[in-house]
C-alpha cells in the first residue's frame, strides 16, 4: 500500500501548486456537504408543504418570516426559503449527476473496451453507432428521451445516460486500443488468460485514467444538461425541485425587481459546474502521459 | 602533444537537479581527442555517455546544466556560450549523429531539402548549389542514384540509408569534430557493419575527429584507437583501445568484458555480479506422465505461413473484380515454415529485422494464428479448432523483449506472476503467497517485492520478473523473443545465466529468438537462420558457426563485430 499512497501524497502535492483548482475543490466540498447535510442544518424543509407560509412568499434577501429565522436568501413564489431550496435542490442534482455519469461510466466505459479488444466488425459497428450519436447534440439527445419517457428521476437518468456513455465510449476506445497493441496483453493472451479477463484486470485499468477526467467533466455536464430539461420541464416532477426547477420558477420575476429567486441558484450551479470544470482541468494536466513519472 | 589537442574537455560536471535530489550525469570527467582521431566512449545505460555528448555540444535539456569544468575546441572555451554562438559551431565545427534516424530526420521534408537547410545554417547559397551540394553529400555515404533520392522523403528510406543520410547531414560542413551516439545500434549486424566500415574510411578522408558512444565493446573495438570507459558519470578508464579490451586496469571494465558472451564457452554460465542470488524454483505440479522422451521432437510447426494484410473493404473488392484496381498483395511475414523443436533442446532462431522470425515465434507460442500449416505440441494441436482459434494449452509460455512494455504496469508484481497460475487452477488462492515467493526467489528477486509495482525495477529485474510469471505457468517450452537485447550487458550476462539454471533445473524446452549471434551461439543447441520469411538453414549450432552452408549465414556472421582475437582469448 505505501506506493500507492506515496503516489497519491505525490499527486495531491503536484495538484496544490495550481491554486485556483485548490479552491475549486474547496468549492465542491462546501457545496458538496452543503447538500448532504441539507436536512440537518436548514431551517426549512421546501418539499414539505406545511412549512410553508404564503405570506412569507417573494420577501428579498435578509426577511425575518413568521417561522421566526432569516431568509438570508430571500423567499420564492411558494414561501420557500431559497437556501435551504437551494440546498436541497443540489443535493437532487448532485444525485442525478453522479449516478447517472457513473452508470455512464460504466456502461461506455465497457463497449469502448470491449469493441476495440474484440476488434474486427464487432467494433466497426459499434463505434459507428457511437460516432452517429457524438454526431447529434447531447442535449437534443437527452430532451427527446426525456420527452418520450416523460418526468420522472429514473427516466431522466436512463436520458442522460443514453446522452452521456458515447463520450466514455469514444475515450475508452481510443484508449483501450493503444493498450491493445502493447506487449502486457500479448502477454496476457499467451498465458492464455480468457478475454473477459485480459479486458477487466488488464485493458480496463490502464485506460481508467483519460477516463477520470472525462467523468468529472461529464458530471458538471451532466447537471447542467438536468437544470436544462428542468427548466424545460421535462426532467424532474415539480415534487423534487433540482436547481433547473427553481431557476424557472423564479424566471418569470427576475424582470419585476425579484432577482433573487432565479439569480441565487443559478449562481449556485454556475459556482458548481465551473469548481468541477477546474478540477477536471487539473486532473488531464496532470494525468497527461507524457508527464506521467 | 606538442599542438593542442582538438578538444580539451576537464573536470566536467553536468548535474540534473530534479524533485527527488541532484542527478550528477556526468561527474568529474576529463579527456582530449587529438585532429582526426576516434574515440571510443563505452557505457552502460545510465552511466552519463550520452549526457557527456550533449554537454559538449550545448544541447542540455532543462533543468540539466554544467556546473564546473570547462570544454575547449581548439583553445576555445565552449562552457559559458550563448545560445547564439554554440549554434554558430553546432553543425559547423561539432556535429551530431543520433541512435534513431526517424527521430532526427523530420518526416515531412524531402532529404534534399533537409540537407539545404543544415547547408543554410551556416553558408549562404542558391537553390541549384545546395541540390548540388546535397547529391554530393549523399554520394559520399554511398548512397545508390544520389540525384534521385535527394528528392526522397525519410520514409522511403531504409534504418541503414537514412542513418546514412544523417551522417551525410553531419558532415556537410567539414566539421572538426561528429559525436555519433550509438549510431548502429538500432540497426541490423549486416547493416551495422557496412556503416562501421564506410565510418572508418570517412573519418580517414574527410579528417574529422570521431566521438563514438557505444554500449558496445566490440564496435568500438573495432573503430576506435582510443576508447574511455564510462561508469555512474566518471571515466573509470582510458587507453588504447587494444590495451584497454587485452589488459583491463579497471574492475568495472574487466566485469563488462566478462559479461560478454562471446568471451566465453558457450552453455557456462558466465561472469556476473555478486548480488544475485541462486534459489530453487517450487516444485512442478505433478501432471499426467509426458509423453514426449528428451531428445524427441515437441512442438512441431509444420509448414505455417502467415499473411498480413487488410481485408479489402466493400468498395475496393468491388474495384478489384471490376478489374478496376489491382488487388492489394499480401505481406508473407512466415513462408512455409516448418520446425521442429526437440524436448530438452534450445533452438536458436536467428535473422534480421523482418525477417519474420518474431511473427514465427508470436505463431509457436500460440499469439498469432497462421494463415496456413498447423502448430502441435507432443501430438496435440495448440489451437481450438473454432472459427476464431484460441490458444488451449499453457505448456507453451513467452518471454518479450521489452520487459518495459511486456508488464502491466498497474498490477503489482506478486499478481502479475500469480494471475495465470490461479485462473489456470495450477495453485490454490491460499498458496499464493508462498508461490510467488518461492518464484521471485528462483529468478534471483527477494521475495519481499512482490508487492511492488513494475515501475519500481530496473530493466534487468523486470525481465526477470517477465521469467517468473512464464515459469509460473509451469510451461514445458518457452518462446523468448529477444529477451536481452534491450538491457545492459552485464544484466544481460544475469538472464543468459538465468536462462541456463533454469533450464538445467527444469528440463525446459527453448525456442530463442535473437538477432545477437554471440548470445545465440552461448546458449543454444541448434540455431535456424531465417531469411525473408523462410528458413534457409538449420543445425547445430557448432557446425552453423563454423562451415555455413547459406551465403547470407556467412555474410551474417562474418558481420558480428568482433573483439580483438587477444582480447577473446584473455580469460
Amino acid at each position: 500500500m505505501m506506493s500507492r499512497e506515496s503516489g497519491l501524497y505525490r499527486f495531491w502535492n503536484d495538484y496544490s501548486r495550481n491554486r485556483v483548482a485548490v479552491v475549486s475543490v474547496v468549492i465542491i466540498l462546501v457545496l458538496v456537504g452543503l447538500a448532504l447535510s441539507a436536512p440537518l442544518i436548514m431551517p426549512q424543509d421546501p418539499y414539505d408543504l406545511s412549512h410553508l407560509v404564503l405570506r412569507d412568499a417573494r420577501r428579498p434577501p435578509g426577511y425575518v418570516g413568521t417561522g421566526g429565522y432569516t431568509h438570508w436568501l430571500g423567499t420564492d413564489a411558494q414561501g420557500r426559503d431559497l437556501l435551504s431550496a437551494i440546498a436541497y435542490g443540489l443535493r437532487i442534482s448532485l444525485q442525478m449527476g453522479v449516478i447517472a455519469t457513473g452508470l455512464a461510466l460504466a456502461i461506455g466505459a465497457t463497449v469502448g473496451c470491449g469493441a476495440a479488444f474484440l476488434g474486427g466488425r464487432v467494433e466497426s459497428l459499434v463505434m459507428r453507432i457511437v460516432d452517429l450519436q457524438l454526431s447529434f447534440p447531447a442535449m437534443l439527445l437527452a430532451f427527446v428521451i426525456a420527452a418520450v419517457l416523460g418526468q420522472g428521476k429514473s427516466q431522466l437518468i436512463l436520458a442522460l445516460i443514453f446522452a452521456q456513455y458515447a463520450y466514455f465510449a469514444r475515450t475508452a476506445h481510443g484508449a483501450a486500443a493503444a493498450e491493445r497493441r502493447k506487449d502486457y496483453i500479448e502477454a496476457a493472451l499467451s498465458i492464455p488468460l480468457s478475454s473477459w479477463r485480459v479486458i477487466r484486470r488488464h485493458i480496463l485499468p490502464n485506460a481508467l485514467p483519460p477516463l477520470i477526467v472525462v467523468a468529472t467533466v461529464q458530471v458538471a455536464s451532466a447537471i447542467s444538461l438536468e437544470a436544462t430539461l428542468s427548466f424545460l420541464g421535462v426532467g424532474l416532477p415539480p415534487t423534487a425541485p433540482s436547481l433547473g426547477m427553481l431557476i424557472a420558477n423564479g424566471f418569470k420575476y427576475l424582470l419585476s425587481g425579484r432577482y433573487w429567486i432565479s439569480i441565487y441558484p443559478g449562481l449556485a450551479l454556475i459556482l458548481f459546474i465551473v469548481a468541477i470544470n477546474m478540477v477536471g482541468d487539473q486532473i488531464r494536466e496532470q494525468l497527461n502521459p507524457r508527464l506521467r513519472w | 602533444m606538442v599542438t593542442s589537442p582538438l578538444l580539451d574537455i576537464n573536470g566536467l560536471k553536468t548535474h540534473f537537479p530534479t524533485s527527488r535530489g541532484l542527478v550528477k550525469a556526468v561527474d568529474g570527467i576529463s579527456f582530449s581527442i587529438g585532429e582526426g582521431e576516434v574515440l571510443g566512449l563505452v557505457g552502460e545505460s545510465g552511466s552519463g555517455k550520452t549526457m557527456t555528448g550533449f554537454s559538449i555540444i550545448g544541447l542540455l535539456d532543462k533543468p540539466g546544466r554544467i556546473v564546473a569544468g570547462s570544454i575547449k575546441l581548439q583553445g576555445r572555451e565552449l562552457v559559458g556560450l550563448s545560445a547564439r554562438e554554440l549554434r554558430g559551431i553546432r553543425g559547423k565545427s561539432i556535429s551530431m549523429v543520433f541512435q534513431d534516424p526517424l527521430m532526427t530526420l523530420n518526416h515531412v521534408l524531402t532529404v534534399g531539402t533537409q540537407i539545404r537547410l543544415a547547408l543554410q545554417a551556416h553558408e549562404r547559397l542558391s537553390a541549384a548549389q545546395a541540390r548540388k551540394r546535397a547529391i554530393d553529400a549523399l554520394a559520399l555515404v554511398r548512397i545508390a542514384e544520389p540525384q534521385r533520392k535527394v528528392d526522397f522523403y525519410p520514409h522511403q528510406f531504409s534504418g541503414g540509408m537514412r542513418q546514412r543520410v544523417a551522417i551525410a547531414i553531419a558532415l556537410l560542413h567539414r566539421p572538426k569534430l561528429i559525436i555519433a551516439d550509438e549510431p548502429t545500434t538500432a540497426l541490423d549486424v549486416s547493416i551495422q557493419a557496412e556503416i562501421l566500415a564506410e565510418m572508418k574510411e570517412l573519418v580517414a578522408k574527410v579528417g574529422t575527429a570521431l566521438i563514438w558512444i557505444s554500449h558496445d565493446l566490440a564496435v568500438v573495438s573495432s573503430l576506435a584507437q582510443r576508447v574511455a570507459v564510462m561508469e555512474t558519470g566518471r571515466i573509470v578508464e582510458i587507453g588504447d583501445t587494444h590495451d584497454v579490451l587485452t589488459n583491463p586496469q579497471h574492475d568495472y571494465t574487466k566485469r563488462l568484458l566478462n559479461a560478454l558472451p562471446s568471451r566465453s564457452t558457450p552453455g557456462q554460465l558466465l561472469a556476473r555480479r555478486a548480488d544475485v542470488r541462486d534459489a530453487a524454483p517450487p516444485p512442478r505440479q505433478p501432471r499426467k506422465a509426458q509423453a514426449t522422451a528428451i531428445g524427441e521432437p515437441f512442438l512441431v510447426l509444420d509448414s505455417v505461413s502467415k499473411q498480413f494484410g487488410k481485408t479489402p473493404g466493400l468498395v475496393r473488392s468491388a474495384a478489384v473484380r471490376a478489374g478496376l484496381v489491382e488487388p492489394e498483395s499480401p505481406v508473407r511475414a512466415v513462408d512455409g515454415v516448418s520446425l521442429t523443436l526437440h524436448r530438452g533442446e534450445v533452438l536458436g532462431l536467428v535473422g534480421e529485422s523482418g525477417s519474420g522470425k518474431s511473427t514465427l515465434g508470436r505463431i509457436a507460442a500460440g499469439i498469432v494464428v497462421p494463415s496456413s500449416g498447423s502448430v502441435r505440441l507432443g501430438g496435440a494441436p495448440m489451437m481450438s479448432k473454432d472459427k476464431a482459434p484460441r490458444k488451449i494449452t499453457t505448456a507453451v509460455q513467452t518471454v518479450f523483449q521489452d520487459p518495459f512494455s511486456s508488464l502491466n504496469g498497474r498490477m503489482r508484481i506478486g499478481d502479475i506472476i500469480a494471475e495465470g497460475p490461479l485462473a489456470h487452477g495450477l495453485i490454490k488462492p491460499s498458496s499464493v503467497g508462498g508461490y510467488v515467493a518461492q518464484w521471485l526467489a528462483a529468478v534471483g528477486l527477494d521475495p519481499g517485492f512482490a508487492d511492488r509495482y513494475p515501475h519500481q525495477f530496473s530493466g534487468g529485474q523486470r525481465q526477470r520478473v517477465a521469467i517468473a510469471r512464464a515459469l509460473a505457468m509451469q510451461p514445458d517450452v518457452v518462446i523468448c523473443d529477444e529477451p536481452v537485447a534491450s538491457l545492459d550487458v552485464s544484466i544481460q550476462a544475469q538472464i543468459i545465466n538465468l536462462l541456463i539454471q533454469l533450464r538445467r533445473d527444469l528440463d525446459l524446452s527453448f525456442i530463442f529468438i535473437s538477432h545477437d549471434l554471440s548470445v545465440v551461439r552461448h546458449l543454444c543447441d541448434r540455431v535456424a537462420v531465417m531469411y525473408r520469411g523462410q528458413i534457409i538453414e538449420q543445425g547445430r549450432t557448432s557446425e552453423i558457426y563454423q562451415a555455413p552452408s547459406q551465403a547470407y549465414t556467412r555474410r551474417l556472421l562474418a558481420a558480428v563485430p568482433a573483439l580483438p582475437a587477444a582480447a577473446v582469448s584473455t580469460n
